[in-house]
């Protein structure tokens, strides 16, 4: 197996994994989405709620806010012995605030400097003239599998590594498929006036190009044991440790099946 | 309100809505302003074009 990073930030990690099959990247994908614990809130306790929007409605507003996730310092609440919450399985997070205004994430108060929202500016409720609100968030850990709101990423999807091939004896150079690409792949270099691949890599393999070629000359495949993998983060953890702890998870299945052996 | 994320893909494109309706009503281009919040995907764009604000 080889692995080449193309692209990483804090945000998205994308890379090429080559000598791997569809069962293995599709495995780490789905681990990825639904198994890679993050920080989200699960329990709303309302001391006030004069706005207009119904408790069930804030709360659930409130749980879709990422969270800054450190995984090392919380335990997962099903393997912490208090029951309920507790400071060992949960972080609090308070909410106040008087109208006219509108409450933002940013004014969530937490009790752990390293759990906050991701970002400041996301709208939770709007406070109309006199109108107050007043709240304690619990968040835990939890997966994907429970709730969307606990997955790490926005998007985790791979690709097979597009190949495209262009028969030089039936190609007339006429650049239709220059022309007709919507991810500008090809390049039609007229003082050569012969067509390239520019951007193999952004190419869908929708094959417009191929059903467009007057002469067909062009065959789009995608090759079956290489991939491009894309991880786009929602925040609350960086891409690459959502990617090493889906490796260490499928690691942990596999030695339970060893375990029976 | 506007949703907190994307409905498909679960972006939080919530946090760029002020910013977005605010630059739009100035008469920027809104195609310029998805571009420059870093919004790629159709899926989140059109929370933003669509949505509306009615209370
Ligand atoms: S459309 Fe076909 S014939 Fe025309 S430049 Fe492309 S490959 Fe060549
Ligand atoms: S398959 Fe589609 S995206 Fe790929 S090169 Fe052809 S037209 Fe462009
Ligand atoms: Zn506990
Ligand atoms: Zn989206």
């Amino acid at each position: 197996m080889e692995i080449e990073i193309i692209s990483q930030d804090n945000q998205e990690l994308v890379f090429r994994i080559e000598g791997v099959e569809v069962s293995l990247v599709n495995a780490l994908r789905r681990i990825v989405m639904v198994e890679v614990p993050t920080l989200a809130i699960e329990e709303v306790l309302f001391l006030k709620n004069e706005a207009r929007i119904f408790d069930e409605a804030l709360a659930h507003r409130l749980g879709m806010v990422p969270l800054t996730t450190d995984l090392e310092a919380i335990t997962p609440r099903g393997e912490c012995d208090c029951g309920d919450h507790c400071s060992r399985c949960s972080v609090s997070l308070t909410l106040k605030g008087k109208g006219p205004k509108t409450l933002y994430s940013g004014d969530l108060e937490s009790s752990d400097p390293q759990v906050k929202p991701v970002l400041d500016t996301i709208p939770l409720v709007k406070l109309q003239k006199g109108e107050e609100v007043e709240l304690e968030a619990i968040a835990q850990l939890g997966t994907g599998i429970e709730h969307a709101k606990w997955q790490p990423t926005t998007t985790c999807a791979y690709k097979n590594y597009p190949q495209i091939t262009i028969d030089q004896d039936k190609c007339e150079a006429c650049g239709l498929c220059a022309q007709q690409c919507p991810r500008g792949v090809y390049f039609f270099d007229e003082k050569e006036n012969k067509i390239q691949v520019v951007d193999l890599e952004n190419c869908s393999m929708c094959r417009t190009c191929s059903k467009d070629c007057p002469n067909q000359a062009i065959t789009v495949e995608g090759l079956g044991d290489k991939f491009i993998f894309r991880i786009e983060s929602d925040g609350s953890l960086p891409p690459w440790e959502i990617l090493t702890t889906a490796c260490d998870i499928l690691f942990q299945k596999a030695e339970k099946i060893l375990d029976y052996l | 309100m506007i949703p907190i994320r994307c409905l498909s893909c679960g972006k939080v494109v919530s946090a760029y809505f002020d910013e977005y309706q605010k630059r739009v009503q100035d008469g920027e281009d809104s195609k310029k302003v998805l571009d420059d919040l870093g919004l790629k995907r159709y899926c989140c764009r059109r929370m933003l074009i669509s949505h509306v604000e009615v209370w």
